[in-house]
């Protein structure tokens, strides 16, 4: 299966690469063909990188976040902000997008880093709420409360509007390319084996002098940039900003995608929130009790096989080398 | 501001900190003994509700009193010995992931069995008029869930303070490693905890369905303050919880007459402000889930 941290070959790297740039050119042409529709590719995409994004900080460091939506809707609200009051203008709004929901990092990753596992989860479902009944209430005269942030204008680059899924998918692939690239060189480098040594064993790592706290708060940052950088990008699109997106059930639907498609394995939660997205578009129609069977799912998955996809992907094959003789290590 | 006015606020305060008392007693002393964050606790509470809803209608409001907290503590026997139990030796991380995927999983059961929408919650008439309790106008209704409350409170304090099983919940609570080694079979008591904590969830939905109002979410929306609770009172420490809670609840109240916008806002504040000065909570011990 695909480890991100077993030293490959540039070959092999570029290998990868070429398939996820393959993956997310073939995604809006594949969708029609299995029941879907290409402007799906859009959601696919966003939540894919706000995924990738998770699994940065909970498949590397352990760290459980419960309060991803705070990132995901506070960049929303920022560059949409931008797009009206500012400039309609797409780079600023990205670039105000990613800052804000970094500022929003900092300041709950100030709050609740300090603690532990279980604190850590409670304390960032606290507090990205907070955020939620800030948008809701007393900032209603900026935010459009319940309403949701409306009259937002198409987003412009250099003279082109994008208004349409066909002429905003193009960029947000290439950001979704390049993130996926990121996210691998941060996995793979020494950074990223400090992450998973504070997922095995924190205090050991800590009497070697390693600052964990400093560590664990940059990959809480970054991990609020990926989430950022999606929701920001989702929402020029949509040109629309729920007040639901800062709400703790967005942060569920994040860990929920991560754990189906396997946490810590970067490409898993990307799957992760494919599957879904696909799943929920596909069944919602005919199915009322969408979340009911997501749920159900979800729960399946944390009992049986908490790899999730990739995992189970892993173990069918090895079923299926060992059946046939193979090499079960390969 | 007149002190007839203060104290009627303070009243509305302990009604509104009774429910989160209640919910996060469940929590933390499911947390101290058992190491479980139940994410799913807020369900207990709304399936409370939506129970005592159906009983009220069928068979009148005391069997609903005396029928839901008992029905809820089978289930929480039921869930921790059905599904709960196997996670005792998994990862933190799994055993979050596992409550929260149950908080959905009934969250969208009531939906599909209720509908999303408000219910009327019917309250017995001698409850539901505003009577004169001395310092304005209040519902007894109120009034007695402040009561109720705090003769849980006692009933657990008493238990704990003299029967053997509180006293090995509280041996627990403060060192499970040690009660192990000592031979005490710690998981199989303790799903009675699990059983009291959904109970006392139970008490709390009955109760104050008619004040927090019976939608599916409603689990959720008592789930969050209810934590930060359980983390301000310091996790683990029943005393704590009880003080975060009124504390909350009071909070509350005088920033709904202050400046209602910042209601839901109030608490976060409280939480971050304790959090800073105060890392391990109120009553926190030092060492204890730290």
């Amino acid at each position: 299966m695909i480890n991100p941290l077993r030293s490959e070959s540039v070959q092999r790297e570029a290998a990868v690469m070429a398939g996820v740039v393959a993956v997310f050119a073939a995604l809006p042409f594949a969708l029609p063909l299995i029941g879907g529709y290409g402007e799906l590719a859009v959601q696919m995409t966003a939540w894919a990188i706000f995924a990738l994004g998770f699994d940065l900080l909970v498949g590397f460091t352990g760290f459980l976040s419960f309060g991803h939506a705070a990132f995901w809707g506070v960049a929303m609200y920022a560059s949409c902000l931008s797009l009206i009051h500012l400039t309609p203008n797409v780079i600023p709004a990205l670039i105000i997008g990613v800052v804000a929901g970094t500022l929003v990092g900092m300041l709950i990753g100030y709050l609740t880093l300090r603690r532990y596992g279980i604190y850590f989860a409670i304390l960032t479902l606290a507090f990205s709420q907070m955020f939620y009944f800030i948008a809701l209430s007393p900032l209603q005269g900026i935010t459009g409360g319940d309403n949701g942030l409306t009259g937002i204008p198409n987003p412009l680059f250099f003279g082109t509007q994008l208004g349409d899924w066909h002429q905003i998918y193009p960029m947000m692939a290439v950001i979704a390319v390049g993130a996926v690239y990121v996210a691998r060189r941060v996995a793979r480098s020494p950074y990223g084996l400090i992450l998973r040594a504070i997922r095995s064993n924190e205090t050991r790592l800590q009497y070697t002098g390693v600052n964990v706290r400093g560590y664990r708060f940059v990959a809480f940052l970054l991990s609020g940039a990926f989430a950022s950088l999606a929701g920001t990008m989702l929402a020029m699109y949509e040109t629309y900003v729920p007040v639901q997106s800062l709400f703790w059930a967005t942060s569920g639907e994040v860990v929920m995608m991560s754990v189906i498609g396997g946490l810590g394995t970067l490409f898993g939660p990307m799957i992760g929130a494919g599957v879904v997205l696909y799943l929920e578009n596909v069944l919602s129609a005919s199915i009322e009790q969408w979340l009911l069977i997501l749920g159900a799912i979800f729960m399946a998955f944390v009992i049986f096989l908490p790899g999730g996809i990739v995992e189970g992907v892993a173990r069918l094959r090895r079923l299926v080398l060992s059946r046939t003789g193979g090499d079960t290590n390969a | 501001m007149e002190l007839s006015e203060f104290l009627l606020q303070m009243v509305s305060g302990l009604q509104r900190g009774s429910i989160f008392v209640l919910i996060a007693l469940g929590l933390t002393m499911i947390f101290g003994t058992l190491g479980v964050v139940n994410f799913a606790h807020g369900a207990l509470y709304m399936v409370g509700a939506y129970l005592g809803y159906v009983i009220i209608q069928e068979a009148g409001h005391w069997a609903a009193f005396i029928g839901v907290p008992i029905l809820l503590f089978v289930l929480g026997i039921a869930l921790e010995r059905g599904l709960i139990r196997y996670f005792y030796k998994r990862p933190v991380t799994d055993q979050i992931l596992v409550t929260f995927g149950l908080a959905l999983v009934i969250q969208e059961l009531m939906r599909w069995i209720f509908g999303g929408t408000n219910l009327p919650y019917q309250l017995p008439t001698w409850a539901a008029v505003p009577m004169d309790i001395g310092i304005g106008f209040f519902p007894p209704w109120r009034l007695l869930i402040i009561g109720v409350t705090a003769a849980v409170v006692l009933a657990l304090f008493l238990m704990f303070r003299y029967t053997r099983f509180g006293l090995v919940v509280r041996a627990g609570m403060r060192d499970p490693e040690m009660l192990k080694l000592l031979g005490v079979n710690v998981t199989q008591r303790f799903a009675l905890v699990f059983g009291i904590g959904a109970l006392l969830a139970g008490i709390a939905g009955v109760m104050g369905a008619s004040t927090t109002g019976l939608v599916p979410e409603v689990g959720m929306d008592v789930l969050v303050p209810s934590f930060l609770v359980v983390v301000i009172g310091g996790m683990g420490s029943i005393p704590g919880a009880v003080l975060a809670g009124l504390l909350l609840g009071i909070a509350q109240s005088f920033t709904i007459m202050l400046y209602p916008p910042l209601t839901d806002v109030i608490l976060y504040v409280v939480a971050a402000v304790v959090l800073l000065v105060r890392p391990r909570g109120l009553l926190g011990l030092k060492g204890v889930a730290e």
